[in-house]
């Protein structure tokens, strides 16, 4: 691969092969670039270790004065964030299952069954995936309230798992239409019927696809604000992202408690990206459209 | 095209010797579709149709037309928030998809700790965007925040980035951008992972310099991946709400309200679901009109130019 910007003098020091102006171009736009994404979390960790005094000190210390835990310590205490902690986590997962559950044989129908309307179907799904979370949550709001379901675990279980359905749905179709046919058919004419072959042969066949959805379901059910905000008004249901608006308006600003609970939201996705990094690609690029 | 299953006879191939039959088709998809119709697509419907009445959740809801539409459209905080949500979506995409490119280009190729830097990369995409707003409303406060202390250190003025109108607006969309910019450079990386090499080779043989070959030959192959990091930031940028909520919950005075922001206050703190619904309705209108746009102008271009 040719260097974009060719330059002929080299670094004089420096007397690694081919290391040109060019190159040492790239490699500070790539610096630059990774500093600017990875400093401003940087930044929240940082908040989130330092005391009270230390956070609230002007002139601002780039460096923490001293590194204390007190900060995590009265998110749990003082402020009884294992609550959300616990919704968010029982929502999230709950949500996965239900999901895939659903969408595996959807999917599977969808791509294999000939059956009529299915453009129409398609079609359906496409402008789902386009829906703002708003224009769910408004009506949402009023159907729960009339069956008396607000501020429960289940309404938002259940607004998830039908926000999260088209999209997981669409991912999988990608992955069935992988899989050759005539492995199923070997299957059958061994005797399996439809729901077997499903179970045990094209369900372990598009494992990667369903990890791929199965990450991205839970880390959109897990980042989620809107619904949540709009279908609980308690502890018994607030999930983690409503339990930062509440840092907010109920105790002025607490921004070390606060930045402390960002911390713990943002644990997931890191600890996604750093062991299930292709999952989520290809989860992005095959749905190519967000939650 | 028949749906009656084949006789199946072992050691050849059929089309299709499965007993795929529509109705066990519907079986499997049911229950996706019942939760589906129930939870996503009634509701909807179900608003549609309340955005043609007086809607506040008290009982009595007349029908008043097109009345939410029209109050909406000739209203004073509709057209801020339309306003503001034209300037968001266009700058903050326009800046990321540039920029997008512009890092993407500099760094593909073998570089070292190419690696970790995807992997650093995928963070911003997939944090919550309720805690980058809440990180970027710390990092702008005008008293404890980083960036104002920054900007003392150089001796220049400090800016009131969530307490003005017009700086509102702009750090909403810092945030936006530094959120979703890794997003389109992983896209645009693999994008250009992907371009075939015979021509970029043979303009660089015809004496074609780096900016000449990147405007001629990978801008115009790079055209797919374009319009996929278009469509997915249109369609985001209409639903951003996390952001904004965090950050200035649409303030000061309405200067950085976005129309799900706004819709969002319309239902709950004025209790008009009407209103609401109408106006999330228009934003899934316009967010299909670009979107249509986007497909459509360059089809029917390439149609006149067929004939």
């Amino acid at each position: 691969m040719d260097t974009v910007a060719v330059s002929t003098h080299r670094k004089p020091r420096r007397r690694r092969r081919r290391f040109t102006a060019g190159i040492a171009g790239r490699y500070l736009a790539l610096f630059l670039t990774i500093a600017f994404t990875i400093f401003p979390l940087v930044w929240l960790f940082l908040t989130s270790i330092r005391s009270s005094a230390d956070i609230f000190s002007v002139p601002v210390h780039i460096i923490p004065v001293t590194a204390t835990l007190t900060q995590y310590v009265s998110v749990f205490g003082e402020y009884d964030t294992m609550d959300y902690v616990w919704n968010t986590i029982i929502v999230s997962f709950v949500t996965v299952i239900l999901v895939h559950l659903l969408a595996i044989p959807c999917a599977y129908a969808l791509s294999r069954f000939r059956m009529p309307g299915v453009m129409l179907i398609f079609g359906l799904l496409l402008i789902m995936r386009m829906i703002p979370v708003i224009a769910l949550a408004i009506p949402l709001f009023a159907v729960f309230a009339a069956m008396g379901l607000l501020d429960s675990i289940w309404a938002l279980i259940l607004a998830h798992t039908a926000a999260k359905l088209p999209v997981a749905i669409w991912l999988l179709l990608g992955f069935i239409q992988d899989v050759p046919r005539e492995i199923e058919e070997a299957a059958q004419s061994d005797g399996a019927g439809t729901m077997r072959t499903l179970v045990q042969i094209v369900t372990p066949l598009i494992a990667p696809g369903i990890g791929a959805s199965a990450v991205i379901t839970f880390l959109f059910t897990w980042n989620d604000l809107l619904l949540a905000l709009t279908l609980t008004s308690s502890k018994a249901a607030q999930t983690l992202p409503v339990g930062l608006t509440n840092f907010v308006s109920q105790f002025g600003i607490d921004w070390g408690a606060m930045s402390a609970a960002g911390v713990l939201m943002v644990i997931p996705t890191l600890v996604f990206v750093w062991f299930a990094q292709g999952l989520l690609v290809k989860g992005l690029t095959t749905g190519a459209v967000r939650g | 095209m028949s749906s009656i299953p084949q006789n199946r006879v072992s050691g050849r191939r059929r089309r299709s010797p499965l007993p795929y039959t529509w109705q066990k088709g519907y079986l499997l998809a049911g229950p996706a579709f019942v939760v589906m119709l129930a939870i996503f697509v009634y509701p909807l419907g179900y608003s549609f149709l309340m955005s043609f009445f007086r809607w506040d959740l008290s009982g009595s809801a007349p029908f008043i037309g097109t009345g939410n539409y029209t109050d909406e459209l000739f209203g004073r905080q509709f057209n801020q928030a339309l306003r503001n949500q034209i300037i968001f979506s266009v700058v903050s995409i326009t800046v990321e998809v540039v920029a997008g490119m512009a890092i993407a280009v500099l760094v593909n190729g073998e570089l070292r700790g190419m690696r970790l830097a995807r992997t650093l990369l995928l963070v911003p995409p997939m944090i919550a965007p309720a805690v980058v707003g809440l990180n970027f409303r710390w990092l702008f406060n005008t008293q404890y925040g980083l960036v104002d202390a920054l900007l003392r250190m150089f001796n220049l003025p400090n800016i009131p980035w969530l307490s003005d109108p017009t700086w509102a607006l702009v750090s909403v969309i810092i945030a936006d951008v530094w959120q979703n910019t890794p997003l389109m450079v992983l896209l645009f990386l693999a994008g250009l992972q992907s371009l075939p090499q015979e021509p970029l080779e043979a303009a660089t043989v015809d004496g074609a310099g780096p900016w000449q070959r990147f405007w001629h030959i990978v801008l115009p192959l790079m055209r797919p991946v374009i319009m996929i990091a278009l469509m997915l930031r249109i369609i985001d940028t209409f639903r951003t709400f996390d952001v904004v909520w965090l950050m200035t919950q649409g303030g000061p005075g309405g200067a950085s309200n976005l129309l799900t922001v706004y819709a969002y206050l319309l239902a709950f703190q004025a209790v008009d679901f009407g209103h609401a619904a109408a106006v999330s309705y228009i934003a899934l209108g316009m967010s299909l009109v670009v979107l249509g746009l986007l497909y459509g102008v360059p089809w029917l271009i390439a149609k006149r130019r067929a004939i």
